[in-house]
């Protein structure tokens, strides 16, 4: 299990090295291949990884491998380790396999690009730094691989570096993400005081000793690197701006896998954010806010690739609840059905938008149902599954996170009700959009735009993996039916019990209040969008400026900090700084030009200075004694 | 088994160089080839020093030592040898300056044999400096180092050399004057100039000043940066990725190995001062480079910022932030010169360094795009970078001193990503910018040839930052070396 899994973290590296090395000697076609082959790889480690888990038993399944003492300093010591346990295989399964899919997805959605062997090296780059995070052995490591997806976060986005838009995005994402690094290193800083460690067995082991104090401020600084990479309250600002990356980015990056790592922290760190429960609680309001807040902003959006992104920003909020309520397996299954049907909205919406040479904005489709089939076919499957719809995976992941919160008293019926305004909204926006890019009939505008791939709807390499993951979106929720059969609770409960455990009743009302939800607002989507017995109400300014954020913040950060590193410029460095030795130079040479007026070369004058001097100095001696 | 040689050949092959290069008439192709020779030897005696080096005892004694008496009656002697943190830093010194002696060579600079002459000499004395065991050869090779770096500035800089190397003389000069009077007074009442010796021996508030000033200035310690943006952007590219990669280490040793370690007295007295310049410096430095016109000002007041961080780590005094200081002393050092260079490089191919007018250069530039992108993540200290590393310790130790300081530096983390994103979309993203255009080359093989190295280095030690972290203050701390000073910190 262990050497599996190190080979799994690494593989996906050598084909980054690998890429960037050979550069032009290998075609385009190779370097897509050996980033296919190396991640696919990774997966079948993955998979070992599993297997050999699952015969070990239940209770001796975590294990840590170090590989090289990273860093020291006097007593300190931070290995290269990696911490193999339910959570971390299962997390490797999830990353290598959507990985493997959307890369080789991209063999044909990159193909006519130019600099197609750099976006492989960075997808490779990517998920290497991906698997660090979830099997590194310590926080430092995971603080390391959480700036490293950070970095290949910024390099995708910013991917088509000539347009203006994808670089502020990039450079948004990362800025904002740094943001959440700086509070995540001083929570490890206080930590390392507190316990002289960061292996996460020694830490935990250590959370009884520490004072509630420290382990709120531990929480919270820990809360803030999750809340920034999960694009959640009130630092979620970037994830909309990332869709500027290129469509498959979107689905791996910024779907399937990265900004789902904040789900992942919080799980791992349960001991210490169960020690500081104010702050779990934190969590769980900011998923709950984040859900609905992202919701209602999807309901407004016209660019495809927005509302999927608002509806990710949404998901997340859903697997926040979960694990700030204690629900920490459930919002992993969540995290993964999730995994499968936003890749498949993703993907589908990609095999569009190459069909229609970058087109995204949503007013500028219609009828597509009749042009292509295949992708609405797909498109659908990822929209019943994300409204919840049984039997579609989102039915079977997202119910019991609502009946969880039922079961966590007053707190869980106010979280409760905050998600179940998000699935109606839910349902909403999910058919705004299939309404509103595939009802009706093409225009003579979208068929003269549409431009099929050789007969087909798109390329074999897209149309494949968007086929595997629509089955999984329809089948996957199977793997669990709470409370009937749970073994994916089962497997990761030993990582950590939950701290709420809902009764069959609760997950019935769940079930029935959240499908009814969601098929009602699917039937206000069909009312407006597609029978249009009602016209669209004009959208309100505060949800087409998404809530002011992005205003708020340039107002209250940006602004300020350009305006005060001017004014130091122009106060400071220019007059003080620069101007001290003008000024010492302007004040010798005044003091030159005095010392000189008395160099009159007369001797009467000497004479008397020379006189005048001696009767002072008499005067001091007679004085002084 | 002394192995004195190792110290002696790293300080006196290149001395003995230029020397031989100033007075022989040599062809020009010569003095380029004699000056790359000599620096790629000192390179491999260094390496073989590397591998000979007991670092269980890097704290206490010096090793590879020397000695021979000088001036007997006033107890001055030429007595050179290496703790682990000099050893470090002199590697830092003999890469850094083969790069910069490869760079030049492919620059062209006039008059080859003064030229080479002044950067093989500055390369013995940068080295004698980290070298010293004697507090006046200290000051010695202190004054070799900087006068190269007058004429090298002066003769072969941009068009406004002359005031940037008044300035930089000027606050040098006086800083130096302040540390001569310091040393006389210390080495008289002492009766000694043995580094070993007069360790915590200094008690006096104003011979500790009279260091200070000569290390605030070189370092630069904000506000002392005056000279700062002038000799960065007027001096040649790679003097001034030698100034601020490698002589700005001479005065962050200085503080540490000097200041704190003769007098911990008067260290501790002023701690809180010192960490609050150098936090305010990182701050100051961060925001400045953040709207700094053009390349080089990025990069100098970058330094500024990160001197003012390495300082933090040294003032924290403390385990944790001395071995971040110096791994980010290396880190730096690796860093800065890259960027400058880097720099110049892109000044050779557009004619400016203007941010306003350069863009787009990663179309069809796929290999200065990759350096340039990989130097400046690393430099903002991406998270699993060496800089990282570094920086993780040194906040961590002024952590423990107090958590304001921390807190500072966190913020600082973010200022980073934000000025040196900048910098990388404003040379390499959008459409071309009015001074480029597509005839200008990707990176040559010899302009790859000096940087894949520098490049290889920050990698390797991303891999594996506890090569030096584990590798300089003895593994034993309670032994007596320096780490055993600490104690008169907590």
């Amino acid at each position: 299990m262990i050497p599996a899994a190190w080979i799994c973290l690494f593989l996906p590296l050598a084909g980054a090295l690998a890429i960037t090395l050979l550069g032009t000697a290998v075609s385009r076609r190779t370097s897509a291949l050996i980033a296919t082959t190396s991640v696919a790889a990774a997966f079948a480690a993955s998979v070992v990884s599993f297997v050999e888990m699952l015969s070990r038993s239940t209770f001796d399944r975590a294990q840590t491998s170090v590989g090289w003492d990273w860093l020291t300093a006097g007593n300190l010591d931070f290995q290269l380790s990696i911490y193999i346990d339910q959570l971390a295989v299962y997390m490797m399964l999830i990353v290598a396999g959507v990985g493997a899919l959307i890369v080789a997805y991209s063999i044909g959605y990159m193909d006519a690009v130019d600099e197609e062997r750099r976006f492989f090296a960075y997808m490779c780059f990517f998920v290497f730094s991906m698997l660090l995070l979830v099997e590194g052995g310590n926080l430092l490591m995971l603080l390391a691989a959480w700036g490293l997806v950070g970095l290949s976060s910024y390099l995708l986005i910013g991917f088509e570096h000539e347009r203006p838009a994808a670089i502020a995005a990039a450079k948004k994402a990362f800025i904002v993400n740094a943001v959440g690094d700086a509070t995540f290193a001083l929570a490890l800083f206080l930590l390392v005081q507190k316990t002289g460690t960061l292996d996460y067995t020694a830490v935990f082991a250590d959370v009884p000793d520490l004072s509630s104090t420290v382990l709120t401020l531990v929480a919270l600084g820990l809360l803030g690197g999750a809340v920034a990479k999960s694009a959640q309250l009130p630092l979620h600002t970037w994830l909309p701006d990332a869709m500027e990356g290129p469509t498959p980015v979107s689905a791996l990056i910024h779907a399937a896998t990265m900004v789902v790592a904040g789900v992942y922290l919080i799980f791992r760190t349960a001991p210490i954010f169960e020690g500081a429960p104010h702050v779990q609680d934190t969590a769980a309001v900011l998923g709950a806010l984040t859900l609905v807040v992202a919701g209602l902003v999807a309901v407004v959006q016209t660019d495809i690739k927005r509302v999927i992104a608002y509806s990710t920003m949404s998901q997340i909020g859903y697997m926040f609840l979960a694990v700030g309520i204690g629900a920490y397996a459930t919002g992993m299954f969540h995290l993964l059905t999730h995994s499968f049907f936003k890749a498949l909205l993703f993907l589908a919406a990609g095999i569009l938008i190459h069909a229609f040479a970058g087109e995204q904005d949503m007013r500028r489709m219609g009828g597509l149902k009749h042009l292509m089939p295949f992708t609405y076919t797909a498109f659908l499957v990822g929209a019943l599954a994300l409204a919840g719809i049984p039997p579609f995976s989102g039915f079977f992941s997202k119910d019991p996170i609502l009946a969880n919160a039922l079961a966590d008293g007053t707190f869980g019926y106010v979280l409760f009700g905050l998600a179940a305004c998000g699935v109606f909204l839910t349902g909403l926006y999910a058919f705004r959009m299939i309404f509103l890019v595939f009802g009706g009939e093409p225009s003579e505008d979208v068929r003269s735009r549409y431009h099929p791939h050789g007969g087909k709807e798109g390329p074999f390499s897209m149309r494949a993996v968007v086929f595997v993951l629509a089955v999984l979106a329809a089948i996957a929720g199977f793997l669990q039916f709470a409370p009937f059969w749970t073994p994916v609770d089962d497997f990761l409960n030993p990582v950590q019990e939950p701290l709420v455990d809902p009764t069959n009743r609760m997950e019935a009302a769940a079930s029935f209040i959240s499908v009814g939800l969601g098929l009602t607002g699917i039937f206000v989507a069909w009312l407006v969008y597609s029978a249009k017995r009602y016209n669209p109400p004009h959208a309100w300014g505060v949800l087409r400026h998404k809530f002011y954020f992005d205003e708020l913040y340039d107002a209250v950060f940006c602004r300020p900090a350009i305006a005060f590193a001017k004014a130091l410029y122009a106060l400071v460095e220019g007059p003080i700084v620069g101007g001290s030795l003008t000024g010492i130079a302007g004040g010798t040479r005044q003091l030159g030009g005095w010392v000189r007026s008395l160099q009159t070369g007369v001797v009467r004058m000497y004479v008397l200075g020379v006189a005048a001097g001696f009767a002072v100095l008499v005067l001091v001696f007679v004085a002084v004694r | 088994m002394s192995m004195g040689w190792i110290t002696d050949t790293l300080i006196l092959l290149p001395m003995g160089a230029a020397v031989a290069l100033w007075i022989l008439p040599w062809p020009r192709v010569a003095a380029a080839l004699i000056a790359v020779g000599v620096s790629l030897a000192e390179m491999a005696v260094w390496i073989y020093g590397l591998t000979q080096f007991d670092f269980a005892k890097a704290g206490s004694a010096p090793q590879f030592q020397d000695h021979a008496t000088w001036f007997g009656d006033l107890g001055i002697s030429y007595d050179v040898g290496f703790l682990g943190i000099g050893l470090w830093l002199a590697g830092l010194t003999v890469v850094v300056q083969a790069a910069a002696i490869v760079y030049a060579v492919r620059a062209g600079r006039d008059r080859p044999r003064a030229y080479f002459g002044l950067m093989l000499f500055l390369t013995g004395a940068i080295v004698g400096v980290f070298a010293a065991q004697d507090l006046l050869l200290f000051y010695v090779f202190w004054e070799a180092m900087l006068i190269p770096l007058y004429l090298l500035v002066g003769v072969w800089g941009g068009a406004g050399r002359q005031r940037a190397t008044l300035l930089f003389f000027i606050y040098t000069m006086a800083g130096s004057l302040l540390m001569l009077a310091s040393i006389i007074v210390l080495g008289i009442s002492e009766g000694t100039f043995d580094l070993t010796e007069l360790r915590t021996s200094g008690t006096s508030t104003w011979v500790f000043l009279g260091f200070v000033a000569a290390f605030a200035v070189k370092a630069p310690l904000f506000p002392f940066h005056g000279w700062l943006a002038d000799a960065y952007r007027e001096a040649p590219a790679e003097v001034a990725g030698v100034l601020s990669g490698v002589v700005s280490k001479a005065a962050a040793y200085g503080f540490l190995f000097i200041a704190i370690v003769i007098f911990p007295g008067p260290a501790a007295d002023f701690r809180v001062p010192i960490l609050a310049l150098a936090a305010i410096g990182l701050v100051y430095g961060s925001l400045l480079a953040f709207r700094a016109p053009d390349v080089r000002g990025v990069i100098a007041y970058s330094s500024l910022a990160q001197l003012g961080l390495i300082l933090l780590g040294v003032f924290a005094t403390n385990l944790s932030a001395w071995n971040g200081a110096l791994l980010q002393m290396v880190n730096h050092g690796l860093i800065s010169a890259t960027l400058f260079m880097l720099a110049g490089i892109v000044e050779l191919r557009t004619g400016t360094g203007s941010l306003d007018r350069l863009g787009g250069m990663a179309r069809g530039r796929p290999i200065l795009a990759t350096i340039l992108i990989t130097t400046g993540v690393i430099a903002l200290a991406v998270p699993g970078s060496t800089a990282f590393a570094g920086e993780f310790l040194i906040l961590n130790g002024v952590f423990t001193t107090g958590w304001g300081w921390a807190v500072v530096g966190a913020i600082a983390i973010v200022l980073a990503a934000m000025y040196m994103l900048r910098l990388i979309s404003a040379v390499l993203h959008r459409r071309g910018g009015s001074a480029v255009s597509d005839e200008q080359r990707d990176l040559r093989p010899v302009e790859l040839a000096l940087l894949v190295p520098l490049v290889a280095c920050l990698l390797f030690l991303s891999a594996w930052p506890a090569a030096i972290t584990s590798h300089s203050f003895g593994q034993n701390p309670s032994n007596a070396g320096l780490a055993n000073l600490l104690g008169r910190y907590e």
